[in-house]
């Protein structure tokens, strides 16, 4: 099989069409990789947005309420990110996104955990692999691209730290202690789910050490509050209030006045303390 | 996560340690062919130095080694048929080393037999892919090149060899062939990558093709230097 010698012209034609290739290849993976970081910034954002919301100080103590409220929120700013994914799937059509799966992943996870956190927000639960999916497709129910289980998992297991802070910021609040033993029995659920998979998914072994870590701080945050309770012989609502009380008096009486927190606070009749509450609130109301 | 939902994530987790089995029995029938063509391909090195003999025995070379390529064409059947739409680029890794080394084969054995450069669509055609498969199994310009680049580390032992068994003017006609290339892969840009390491190799096989192409040169062994002096290569 001979072919007639390709001439000197076409070796550089070929290698003029390979370069074209290589570049549009290279430009490609620029734009994902541009595309990835800003949706690693975005919602990386919603996550400190939903941390902000849920800690807010309001007159009405409707946790869930407060927290769907965040969802909400959440699940707003987020469509920012579909319409990224809208405009990179182009990009990634066809056999494409295979090729760029690496520079697309980080980015992915990133929101997947800040959409499963929005979610647990609203629902109290784990969002699937569907829903997931479901958020990451055109009006017409075609997807951007295909979602694969890899990088679902390890964005939910990115969720469980921020689940931590989530139970551990909100502990000194009414019904903190509560939600906290939620989400460490949540955490805990998690942690197992994940265990059968993980020979199956490179790095999400690492991904459960730092969610066994994240569980021992919730595990030991609610045993540190049971153990302090056991030593007041009062409901656990009422403990809030008076640690609330002290707080307030605190601040209101400025810094200097030591009157203000000292045994006094903690002696009193609990049906006193429960009314000091109710003002105490209505002052901060003033104070804003 | 409710029950339904782990067995699914982990059938899914499943079915892809399946395929991914599957792809590996048909990339190790693969390497195995590619492994045997180079091992065949070796002997261009030390086959007789006697002019007719050489004439003999390397198209015989060529045509054993021809047949195994040609081979190769079930095993990359057997990968389209295995590899799910559109997910190519998901396996290609698995098989790069042989898909490389058989292009190394099909060019090397063409410079051999018709002194001329084979192209990617031919390259691809010999290995048996098919442009309908291009989404499952493909030649990518990167695994023909890296391919391209064996053949020119080849070519310059080859240029030192042939000298040994009396073949004169084999180190100029790969001088002339490997320098085109080389300007080719000039024109690419390169990410730091594999590819740009193993182009960066690339002058000193040409150096030492030179070398070989100046110390027969000079000693007024080749063909052309009879009638005139020639200068030394640059």
């Amino acid at each position: 099989m001979s072919s007639p010698p390709i001439p000197h012209s076409s070796v550089v034609q070929l290698f003029e069409h390979f370069g074209a290739d290589l570049d549009d290849h290279n430009d490609r993976r620029e734009r994902i990789i541009k595309a990835s970081r800003d949706i690693t910034n975005i919602s990386k954002k919603v996550i400190f947005l939903l941390h902000r919301i849920v800690l807010e100080n309001t007159n009405n103590t409707d946790d869930v309420a407060l927290a769907k409220r965040a969802a909400q929120s959440g699940y707003e700013k987020l469509r920012d990110v579909q319409s990224l994914y809208a405009k990179l799937a182009v990009e990634l059509q066809g056999d494409r996104y295979w090729r760029y799966q690496r520079q697309v992943s980080p980015g992915l996870q990133e929101y997947i955990e800040a959409l499963s956190f929005a979610h647990y927000l609203d629902h109290g639960s784990l969002i699937t692999f569907d829903q997931v999916q479901q958020t990451l497709m055109d009006p017409h129910g075609v997807p951007y691209f295909p979602l694969t289980s890899s990088d679902h998992l390890l964005g939910l297991s990115d969720l469980t730290g921020e689940l931590m802070r989530f139970a551990i910021s909100g502990i000194s609040r009414r019904g903190g202690r509560k939600k906290a033993s939620e989400v460490c029995a949540f955490v805990r659920g998690c942690k197992s789910d994940f265990e059968r998979m993980t020979p199956y998914i490179r790095d999400l072994n690492k991904k459960q050490a730092v969610t066994t870590q994240s569980l021992e701080k919730i595990e030991d945050a609610a045993y540190a509050i049971v153990v302090r309770s056991s030593e007041y012989d009062l409901p656990p609502e009422m403990l809030d209030d008076i640690v609330a009380q002290s707080i307030s008096n605190y601040s209101s009486s400025g810094v200097d006045n030591g009157a203000a927190f000292g045994h006094d606070t903690y002696h009193k009749h609990p049906s006193t303390g429960r009314h000091r509450g109710r003002d105490i609130n209505d002052d901060e109301d003033d104070n804003r | 996560m409710d029950s339904d939902e782990v067995e699914k994530i982990n059938l899914m987790l499943e079915r892809d340690v399946e395929l991914r089995e599957k792809i590996k029995e048909h990339v190790n029938e693969f390497d195995k062919r590619t492994r045997t063509m180079v091992g065949m391909l070796n002997k261009i090195h030390t086959t007789p130095s006697d002019a007719n003999r050489l004439e003999i025995a390397v198209p015989a070379l060529l045509d054993s080694a021809r047949t195994v390529l040609l081979s190769c064409r079930e095993t990359t059947h057997a990968l389209s048929v295995t590899v799910p739409e559109n997910q190519f680029w998901r396996w290609k890794d698995m098989w790069s080393n042989p898909i490389r080394t058989a292009v190394f084969a099909a060019t090397l054995i063409e410079y051999l037999s018709g002194r001329t450069l084979l192209s990617l669509p031919q390259a691809a055609n010999m290995i048996g892919i098919k442009e309908e498969w291009s989404d499952r199994v493909n030649l990518p310009v990167e695994d023909y090149l890296h391919g391209l680049i064996s053949l020119v580390n080849e070519l310059s032992r080859l240029a030192v060899n042939a000298v040994t068994l009396g073949n004169f003017d084999e180190p100029i006609k790969i001088s002339i062939f490997v320098k085109e290339l080389f300007v080719g892969f000039s024109m690419l840009n390169l990410k730091n990558d594999t590819l740009r390491r193993r182009y960066d190799s690339l002058k000193y096989d040409i150096k030492k093709i030179e070398e070989v192409v100046y110390d027969v040169s000079l000693r007024k062994l080749t063909v052309g230097s009879q009638h005139r002096p020639l200068a030394p290569a640059s």
